[in-house]
């Protein structure tokens, strides 16, 4: 039973520069428990994929068409269906935790409302017992207190943590992680990645995984996407795909990766729930990001 | 977070520091017998001495100087040959006025712009936004004591409903106090449209969205929460060009507060006057610029706590 | 192949705002220009002399006899008037906005380049003036000074200089970061140079969009000024002086007030308009970059 299947589904941006086609005729399908991973650089349109999927990107900049059902829900023609799913059978784990949340609450209001979002009827001291729960559950020590702080008084990579547990607090059908692990530090991702696998095993939950990081699809997936300027251009089962590229493109994804040994130096080797499964170095494929725009200057107000 | 509040009070006394100085500086460098600025174009010789003496006029300017510091610390900022009181009473007599007049100013905008501004904001590039931001745009752009005058002839000429002048009764607060609003609205509303526009771009509102909030809980509670600080900002520095407008909308409406007192001190050339209400004026928007400074912490954690990471 | 189609597109933000951007710059120069090519050309136009007194006439109504906005309490002709008036305002506003220009911008770039204690003392110092109620300090200052078109000029500048430092300083900052200035110091030349030459250029194509909004604070102010007696005589009274000399006059001759009022609006509007509508286009090529950034979402940057 997949929970998500795309067909021919695409995504048009209508920019200044004029329609941009950032997701181009793609198709994937989802099974429940399982991992699948799109892989790409930046703006290879993975990011768009995921987002617009879910129904995040704003409809005066963008356009989807073609067949993408989540969870039954037509995603392309039924905005509302996916609205409701938001935060109640889907759930988003975000790349970068230090922005994700809002700084003016605490984590723990936050997590609040996502329980009590995602189980309906949640009463509100149940919700608090929960949000405990979940922070314990992804391994925070002493969740009784860290629920009365706020965003920035976290390290990132106990934020991603907290990050997920609020994704989780709906108990979601579908995880979709976007690049989970991109902005911490390597010692830092395994136990994230750790803690995915764990949870995935545990409740079942299907993961997207958006990331451009080789190590971590080659860790997570059951089947890779690669993905470039918007197309698949390969698509296959994780081993194979990894052993056995069919395409130039990703044969050159594989290569850029610096040799591959078990030299404990290498990112993610260490970490303090190392399972056994064989650790590869991680592969970052090489790409130029955009520079962020500079802050526009204020409007002159004064008077 | 309490270096933060000394320095901000540092700042409030060194900006009167500096006001009061430029002040007394302007006064006597200005052409003309300061000693007539102070004791009135009308005065005798003997009158003139007095106050060369009083304001020790004849003596370096640093003395003076100090001599005219002492005298603020008193209290004491000369008289008022036009009231023939001390200036400082005559201010503060006439103060409660104003402040009335700006509270009440204040409020009304507050109540309008807040909403305005979000509505604005969820509605951008609509043409009920381009409406509304064109006529924000009018209302910041207009004279404020032509819109007073525009008021007076509409409400109080043609429909005779509020009266035009004076403090007699409440109604009275209401055409000047919308005067002044009007253009407070404007400005507000379009910095609050702003501010929860780009705040709303942020990537914890996408995350939020992704977890089902939605509507009026996102934009209110997630968008215009973390918009404060700037609003907040905003008005604090709104409150200098307030006063601003109150003073000409004193004038137009015949309100009896401390604006319509320095311009009638302005054709009188009642100097200790003026200069009492220019120290008084700026004492008080720099108190509440330091109020607005104290305010933040309670609005933003991470100015509250300080940042002391868990790992 | 594209299910973007043209209804779709026309409705998307980047198209609207394009539009909205085009509608306002538009809309506000041709207010603009009503109210600024008739007062350039007033010495060419047909209009009778402004000082011109007519007891007859004190007080007629717009379209008396030649008298497009009809007369004042002395039977004086109001167009005439507000043009002459006019050519005062505009070029006290003028003068104001250079003088605050200059000074704003020099000193913003100061502070933002050389930072340290130099941005500092520049930044308190605009900090202390945007709190204070300027307007009576203004008074103060005409009424010591004597109310001529350079003192007033003067005043407005000095009550204008801190949005242009404000925002001069910023942009300095963005622009000190860029590599071009890291490379010009490695190649030895000197920070004031590169400052001169390098980055004030880069940020002077913000200038237009500023001095139009300081010209339309330089006009509301000055017409409060000469509202409260503190504005220019000579050669003519301003819009504000009018305004103020018609109040009397409100029931039996509103065209005094409120004419000169509407003149002040448009101007102040259209220079605003303008303002905006190139603010936002500028913001317009950043939509390309947020259209790129935006398939990214949470965290990239």
């Amino acid at each position: 039973m997949s929970v998500i299947d795309l067909n021919d589904y695409s995504v048009e941006l209508m920019t200044a520069a004029g329609v941009l086609k950032a997701v181009d005729s793609v198709a994937l399908t989802l099974e429940a428990g399982k991992t699948v991973t799109i892989i790409g650089e930046s703006g290879s349109g993975k990011s768009t994929t995921a987002m617009s999927l879910l129904g995040l990107l704003d409809h005066g900049l963008a356009v989807s068409s073609g067949k993408a059902s989540l969870l039954g829900v037509d995603a392309v023609k039924d905005r509302r269906g996916v609205d409701a799913l938001r935060g109640r059978r889907v759930g988003l784990i975000p790349q970068d935790p230090m922005t994700a949340l809002s700084p003016v609450h605490t984590v723990g209001a936050q997590l609040r409302q996502a329980v009590r979002r995602g189980r309906p009827g949640t009463s509100k001291a149940d919700a608090a017992r929960v949000a405990v729960e979940l922070l314990g559950s992804v391994r925070i020590p002493e969740p009784e207190t860290q629920v009365k702080k706020y965003p920035h008084q976290f390290s990132g990579g106990m934020l991603q943590r907290v990050l997920i547990a609020i994704a989780l607090a709906a108990e979601p059908e579908i995880l979709v992680a976007d690049e989970p692990t991109s902005a911490l530090d390597v010692t830092v991702q395994a136990s994230v990645l750790d803690l995915l696998l764990e949870l995935q095993e545990r409740t079942g939950v299907a993961i997207l995984l958006i990331t451009h990081d080789l190590g971590v699809a080659r860790l997570m997936s059951d089947t890779i996407h690669v993905m470039r300027r918007g197309r698949f251009v390969e698509s296959g089962p994780a081993d194979r795909l990894v052993n056995d590229p069919q395409e130039e493109y990703t044969r050159k994804l594989l290569a850029a990766v610096p040799s591959m040994t078990d030299a404990p130096a290498v990112a993610g080797a260490k970490g303090p729930t190392a399972s056994g499964r064989r650790r590869a170095d991680a592969g970052h494929a090489e790409s130029d990001t955009d520079s962020a725009a500079p802050a526009a200057a204020n409007e002159g107000e004064a008077r | 977070m309490f270096r933060y509040l000394a320095l901000r009070i540092a700042q409030a006394i060194l900006t009167i520091f500096v006001t009061v100085t430029i002040v007394f500086l302007l006064i006597r460098l200005a052409p003309g017998d300061p000693a007539y600025a102070y004791a009135g174009p009308l005065a005798t010789a003997e009158q003139l001495d007095a106050v060369r003496r009083q304001f020790g006029l004849d003596q370096p300017l640093i003395v003076q100087y100090f001599h005219f510091l002492g005298g603020i610390f008193q209290g004491d900022t000369g008289t008022s040959y036009s009231f023939r009181q001390p200036a400082l009473s005559v201010v503060m007599d006439r103060l409660p006025y104003t402040i009335t007049l700006a509270i009440a100013a204040i409020v009304i905008a507050i109540i309008i712009s807040i909403p305005l501004g979000v509505w604005m904001a969820r509605r951008q590039n609509t043409g009920r936004e381009a409406t509304a931001s064109i006529l924000t745009i009018a209302g910041q752009s207009m004279p404020d004591f032509w819109i007073g005058i525009m008021l007076v002839t509409l409400f109080s000429v043609l429909l005779p409903w509020f009266p035009s002048s004076g403090f007699e009764t409440w109604g009275g607060l209401v055409l000047p106090a919308l005067t002044v609003a009007i253009l407070q609205v404007a400005v507000l509303s379009r910095i609050v449209r702003r501010e929860v526009a780009q705040t709303l771009q942020a990537p914890f509102i996408t995350v939020a969205r992704s977890r089902g909030v939605a509507g009026a809980g996102l934009v209110w509670g997630y968008g215009v929460r973390n918009s404060l600080v700037p609003v907040v900002t905003a008005l604090g520095t709104r409150f200098a060009g307030l006063l601003n407008g109150v003073v000409v909308v004193e004038v137009v409406f015949g309100w009896p507060g401390i604006g319509s007192l320095v311009v009638r001190a302005l054709e009188t050339r009642d100097y200790p006057l003026i200069q009492s209400t220019v120290v008084v004026t700026a004492i008080l928007a720099v108190l509440v610029q330091l109020v607005v400074d104290l305010v933040y912490p309670l609005l933003d954690p991470r100015v509250r706590l300080g940042r002391k990471v868990v790992s | 192949m594209s299910a973007v189609t043209d209804s779709v597109f026309k409705k998307s933000a980047v198209v609207r705002a394009a539009r909205a951007t085009r509608v306002k710059i538009i809309v506000g120069a041709v207010l603009t220009l009503i109210v600024v090519v008739p007062i350039v050309l007033a010495r060419v136009l047909p209009v009778p002399d402004p000082n011109a007194q007519d007891v007859f006439l004190r007080l007629a109504a717009p379209g008396t006899e030649g008298h497009l906005f009809g007369t004042d309490q002395l039977g004086r002709d109001l167009f005439s008037r507000i043009l002459y008036g006019g050519q005062v305002s505009l070029l006290i506003g003028v003068m104001a906005v250079l003088v605050s220009g200059v000074l704003g911008v020099v000193l913003g770039s100061l502070a933002g380049y050389y930072g340290g204690k130099v941005d500092a003392v520049i930044s308190r110092l605009i900090e202390a003036q945007l709190s204070l109620p300027l307007l009576m300090m203004l008074l103060l200052v005409v009424a010591l000074f004597g109310s001529s078109i350079p003192v007033i000029a003067f005043v407005i500048a000095i009550a204008n200089w801190p949005e242009p430092a404000r925002l001069t300083r910023a942009m300095v900052l963005v622009e000190r970061e860029k590599p071009y200035v890291a490379a010009a110091v490695v190649l030895g030349v000197k920070r004031f140079a590169i400052l001169l030459k390098h980055v004030i250029p880069n940020v002077i194509s913000q200038a237009v969009v500023l001095a139009l909004l300081l010209l339309a604070q330089a006009v509301l102010l000055e017409s409060a000024l000469s509202f409260l007696g503190a504005g220019p005589q000579r050669p003519f009274a301003t819009w504000g002086r009018i305004i103020s000399d018609g109040q009397d006059f409100i029931g039996s001759a509103w065209w005094i007030v409120t004419i000169p009022g509407l003149v002040i609006a448009f101007l102040v509007i259209g220079v605003n308009l303008i303002g905006d509508g190139l603010q936002q286009g500028s913001v317009g090529a950043a939509f390309r970059r947020l259209a790129r950034s935006v398939t990214a979402m949470p965290g990239r940057k």
